[in-house]
């Protein structure tokens, strides 16, 4: 460690979906270790707690400080009492971290409304309840704070899945607002736009050809890992962004900065 | 430590955002060449940080400097690891207003600087097997403001997707390639503006978060771009400017 404190020091974090969906380190369990790693007190929620409990212990395995909590982030009462359940173990709120997310394919002649709606509510009306839950925390909490939220790449540009692509576009408008919204309550709002990073998130859809083809498709010709985007988060949620607020912050290896015909491999990932 | 083991050349790095960056990186556990024009302050600068850090006299719009400065890198500390553009120049007036020198003294140290320096630094980064270049350029290179001058938001574009160019052109060798864009900060660039307080409570008033930003406001995202932290991060613009170009 260098000759100073740890970043997030004094800190309560909130991480939702901080469970990894399958074998691997996700965004929102890289996020938590990184947070407890640097000192922040971390509240663990996720629909299934039991993948909530192996971030636990990876956090436990360093002698950091966190804990569970079930929860599903697409129900009001679940998010006031995960904020309650912050306030009530650590006794103030900092730091949420909005991970809970889900991959939609299909165009919008494919995609059945029933889809639509489900992917809306997951990658999308999470974030705004999760926040309505706990942006009165923070701001009770009286440090001011940070919200980071997951979007994608997929939100920037077209993508081959269209309620995904759609879902994740309003994450980015809603940060923007937010950050707006709530700048003069000093709660900083930013968004981290993840692309070509290997999760179990979308480790289902995937083969080693296809993760072949995304990582020459980088212009870095390296495959992502939830470390990337965890890091950018602890960057984002720390004090040494107390200035950054309502930004998008692409963790793609170059690929938003190339001109989209470029690597014509992406379009020919439809169906994977 | 972040940086341990990497060497960082920051341009006018004897005051500043870019000052602030030197000291932080030695912290960091970086050793770090300030190169500038200022050449005493420069000299003070190093003094003050102590043994990992050394100055070198860096005019940006001189290739030779340049060249200069990415030896006394190599040849001090074995290597280049990382290159902050952060030399830069304000100006204000109108199209109409500006003179053709005044335009190209500008863009000279502002953009031209920016790509001498990246050139000179890319066959020392290949060798160190990658590395990390942070432009700083400025929100100004991203919107309009009347208040500014077409050649400093112009060079600040220019910086933008010089930015990106790069990136893409050695991302396959490891050397990633960010913009940072910072809004309204207290350093002696921006003294003159700020002195009068009509402007600043316009400008605050701008500024969602409320403040004018500080010179640490700035290097701890540059910290974060130098770092392999943000190994998976390239071509991409760095935005702190308290909130101003979100609304």
């Amino acid at each position: 460690m260098a000759d100073r404190p740890p970043r997030l020091e004094g800190k309560v974090a909130i991480v939702t979906g901080a469970g990894s969906s399958g074998e691997g380190i996700g965004n929102g369990k890289a996020a938590s270790i990184l947070f407890a790693r640097e000192g922040a007190k971390v509240l663990l929620v996720d629909f299934q707690e039991d993948r909530a409990r192996e971030t636990l212990d990876s956090i436990h395995e360093e002698g950091g400080v966190a804990s569970t909590l079930q929860g599903d982030m697409t129900k009001i009462d679940d998010c006031e009492r995960m904020a309650q359940t912050a306030m009530e173990r650590y006794g103030r709120v900092d730091i949420l971290d909005n991970n809970v997310g889900i991959s939609q394919r299909g165009t919008v002649v494919e995609v059945s409304e029933e889809d639509w709606d489900k992917v809306m509510t997951v990658n999308l009306k999470t974030i705004l309840l999760a926040s309505k839950a706990t942006i009165p925390h923070i701001i009770a909490s009286g440090g001011g704070g940070a919200i980071v939220n997951i979007a994608s790449i997929a939100g920037l540009r077209a993508h081959s899945s269209t309620p995904y692509t759609t879902s994740k576009a309003g994450v980015i408008g809603l940060t923007f607002s937010m950050a707006a919204d709530h700048a003069a309550d000093n709660i900083r709002v930013n968004v981290i736009a993840p692309g070509l990073v290997y999760t179990p998130m979308v480790a289902p859809r995937m083969n080693d050809d296809l993760r072949q083809l995304r990582t020459d498709a980088a212009p870095l010709k390296t495959e992502g890992t939830g470390w990337d985007v965890g890091y950018a988060a602890l960057f984002l949620a720390s004090d040494e962004a107390r200035w950054i607020t309502g930004i998008c912050l692409p963790v793609d290896a170059g690929l938003t900065s190339v001109h989209p015909g470029t690597f014509t491999p992406m379009n020919q990932q439809t169906r994977y | 430590m972040r940086l341990e083991g990497k060497v960082a050349l920051i341009s006018g790095g004897s005051r500043g955002m870019g000052a602030f960056e030197a000291e932080l990186f030695v912290k960091e556990g970086a050793k770090v060449v300030v190169g500038d024009v200022r050449e005493e302050e420069g000299r003070a600068l190093v003094d003050k940080i102590g043994g990992d850090a050394v100055f070198v006299r860096l005019d940006v719009t001189s290739e030779s400097d340049w060249a200069a400065a990415v030896n006394e890198s190599v040849d001090r500390y074995g290597k280049l690891d990382i290159l902050v553009n952060n030399a830069g120049v304000s100006a204000r007036g109108s199209i109409e207003e500006t003179t053709v020198a005044e335009w190209d003294r500008v863009m000279d140290i502002n953009a031209k600087g920016v790509f001498l320096g990246t050139r000179q630094a890319i066959p020392e980064m290949r060798k160190a097997g990658g590395g990390s270049i942070i432009n700083i350029s400025s929100q100004l290179g991203l919107v309009g403001m009347s208040e500014s001058s077409p050649q400093y938001q112009a060079s600040k574009g220019a910086v933008r997707i010089f930015t990106k160019s790069a990136a893409v052109q050695y991302a396959a060798e490891g050397i990633r390639v960010n913009s940072v864009h910072p809004g309204p900060i207290v350093t002696p660039m921006t003294e003159a503006r700020r002195s009068d307080a009509a402007v600043q409570e316009v400008m605050i008033s701008r500024i969602p978060l409320g403040r004018y930003g500080e010179s640490e406001d700035v290097a701890y995202g540059v910290l974060y771009l130098a770092s392999d932290e943000s190994s998976f991060v390239t071509g991409s613009e760095l935005v702190i400017d308290g909130g101003w170009t979100a609304q």
